[in-house]
């Protein structure tokens, strides 16, 4: 029983790992922007199709394939803040009109890597990937443990970033209030631009991490919006330290669902959670403003 | 007797004033125009008797039935503004209603349509009492939740049939004729959904769901009872998608959760509205008439549904860059809609 439990813990921690990563940047981009960027997970996607595609031809390692995913991801993301999100920023309507235009853009993505790609269930397969630690009768998965590891060392950077570097004060002031920053010479427009370019990076990241713990397919990101969208709204709608801590704690929650239940009702939980979360505390354990519209 | 009087007088002036505050009727506009195209479709099947029109049928049947979610959809999320990305819902609450009693007892979709869309209504009534107490992002996503968690369950619930789904037994006239009591049912349950939202937008419900979508907190200071309306209003949107998906699942002649309850539809809806004109009557009509035509060339001259979702996403794009009004309403803002268009 306690060594259930312990295995749960376990599991459960290496998963938010990597879920943390997934919703970080997305939770960055609504906190600077207040874009909920439904095109996220599809982004996520093209990291983890960037991994594979070095995988399957290279053999490079997913890990060691990272930065390349960023990087791409990231120029990406400048391209279209460039032509699409800029432009809407005078909007009248704009948090609702940028989460219909991600949530098309996530159709276009999703149909790219599909006619590209076809809809085939793809994954990376290094060693480390179908391996596993033992501790006693507790076992940790290799392949998500190294993922959670990475992911809180990057999750870990741009926390410090965001709090000692000079442009990561221009990111939280913007987060904290617009025009104030505005007023005290903060390049709005700019920190914008970088933050939506390192959201998307952070979702290349999470991709390359993805690409060997979960098999992926291009229809499969709807799946990840609603997961990762009970993330950030647990978590506080553009607070990165909740949506890491939601991670955490959903991850967790599912891997004890499947447990008991099976494996089929696991991904519910997220579903579950984010409908009581908006009934009992729609701000979630950070937000501020009990209204997000 | 005097205090009678007067409070008589009190409600006659409050009725006539609430009748100023509804929108006028435009006289120019041409109210012959939906009729004579309603008529025209009604008599439309005659051309069976000359030659075989199985396919023009058929797309107008799906167009109807698209006319019918996104003239539901439109309640919602063009006069109260509150965008759902999840109506699909209940396109299979009332699909898998009427199916079950269809593969049970035998009995019609068409004659359990109604019960199905108040069966959806319902449910609608139920979960709008939850996710509408946000708005805006929140409430797009906890309505694409939605989606997934029904997904989920339909794919589980043995009884339904699961993931398998059920299949249902074909009506028994000639291939000829097969089509048309849906292809009436479409029509009519199309002509009696955008009747619906003509009256709506001409009521003080429906005035009371534009402040609503204005700017809410004013809305209710004002007095309206902006949480009874925004649930009603989800409540109302249900009916006709549930309505319509009960006549499909007939209509296909299988129910299967990834019939109904795929992104694409409910998509499909919101696009419709949007690329027809959000809050307009002839919006989702025009919507439906584009979107239809448009998947037609692309699925016969591209095929592959992947390039289908690309190009549906990419229209959706341009769309809300160029057009946000829709077709109907950006027509509206420079004067420049034709009057047979006009149906507001």
């Amino acid at each position: 029983m306690i060594i259930d439990i312990i295995q749960i813990l376990a599991l459960g921690i290496s998963l938010g790992g990597v879920y943390a990563l997934m919703g970080s940047g997305l939770s960055l981009v609504f906190g600077v922007m207040r874009i909920v960027n439904l095109a996220h997970p599809a982004m996520i996607m093209g990291g983890a199709y960037v991994a594979y595609w070095a995988f399957r031809l290279a053999g490079a390692d997913p890990i060691a394939m990272l930065p390349v995913a960023v990087l791409i991801l990231a120029a990406t993301g400048l391209v279209l803040y460039k032509l699409v999100f800029e432009r809407e920023a005078q909007s009248a309507r704009y948090s609702e009109m940028t989460v219909l235009l991600t949530f098309a853009l996530a159709m276009v993505v999703e149909g790219l890597l599909g006619a590209m790609f076809t809809n085939t269930q793809r994954i990376t397969s290094p060693e480390y990937a179908t391996d596993a630690y033992f501790v006693g009768d507790v076992f940790v998965p290799k392949g998500q443990l190294f993922a959670a590891v990475t992911s809180v060392a990057i999750i870990s950077a741009l926390a410090l970033f965001l709090k000692y570097s000079r442009f990561g004060n221009a990111i939280r002031a913007t987060t904290q209030n617009r025009e104030a920053a505005q007023l005290l010479g903060v390049n709005v427009n700019h920190v914008c631009l970088v933050s939506f370019a390192i959201g998307v990076g952070l979702a290349g990241a999470a991709g390359a991490l993805v690409s060997f713990v979960f098999s992926f397919f291009p229809s499969k990101h709807w799946e990840w919006i609603v997961i990762l969208m009970s993330l950030v709204v647990l978590g506080g709608m553009g607070s990165v330290l909740g949506t890491v801590l939601a991670a955490f704690i959903l991850a967790t929650a599912s891997v004890f669902v499947g447990f008991y239940f099976g494996a089929t009702w696991s991904t519910l939980t997220f579903f579950v959670a984010l409908f009581v979360v908006l009934l009992v505390r729609p701000q979630g354990i950070f937000g501020e403003k009990p209204e997000l519209a | 007797m005097m205090s009678f009087l007067d409070a008589q007088d009190i409600i006659t002036a409050r009725r006539t004033y609430n009748e100023g505050l509804t929108q006028q009727v435009d006289s120019r506009r041409a109210a012959w125009f939906p009729l004579v195209l309603l008529a025209t479709l009604l008599a439309l099947p005659a051309l069976q008797f000359v030659g075989n029109y199985n396919y023009v049928i058929h797309l107008i049947l799906y167009t109807a039935c698209y006319v019918v979610m996104a003239a539901g959809w439109n309640i919602l999320g063009g006069f109260a503004g509150y965008v759902s990305l999840g109506h699909n819902v209940f396109f299979a609450i009332g699909g898998y209603f009427a199916g079950m009693i269809l593969a049970r007892y035998g009995i019609s979709t068409i004659a359990m349509a109604p019960l199905a869309g108040l069966v959806a209504g319902i449910a609608g009534y139920l979960i709008g009492l939850i996710t509408l107490r946000v708005r805006g992002p929140s409430f797009i996503i906890s309505s694409l939740a939605l989606v997934m968690i029904f997904r989920i369950l339909f794919e589980n619930w043995h009884f339904i049939g699961g993931a398998a789904g059920v299949a249902l037994p074909a009506n028994e006239l000639s291939v000829k004729w097969t089509k048309l009591p849906y292809y009436y049912a479409f029509i009519i349950m199309a002509a009696f959904a955008l009747w619906v939202t003509y009256r709506i937008r001409h009521s003080k419900f429906g005035l009371g769901l534009r402040a609503i979508s204005k700017d809410e907190i004013k809305a209710e200071s004002a007095g309206i009872d902006t949480r009874f309306y925004k649930v009603l209003a989800f409540a109302i949107s249900a009916f006709f998608v549930g309505m319509a998906g009960a006549v499909w699942g007939e209509y296909l002649t299988y129910i299967r959760p990834n019939i109904f309850l795929v992104i694409l539809v409910s998509v499909n809806m919101v696009l419709m509205c949007i690329i027809g004109g959000k809050g307009t009557i002839a919006g989702p009509v025009v919507g439906a008439v584009l979107i239809i035509a448009f998947n037609e060339v692309f699925v016969a001259t591209l095929g592959a549904s992947e390039i289908n979702v690309l190009a549906t996403g990419l229209v959706m794009m341009l769309t809300l860059i160029f057009f946000p009004l829709g077709v109907v309403g950006t027509l509206a803002k420079h004067n420049r809609l034709p009057r047979i268009l006009n149906w507001d």
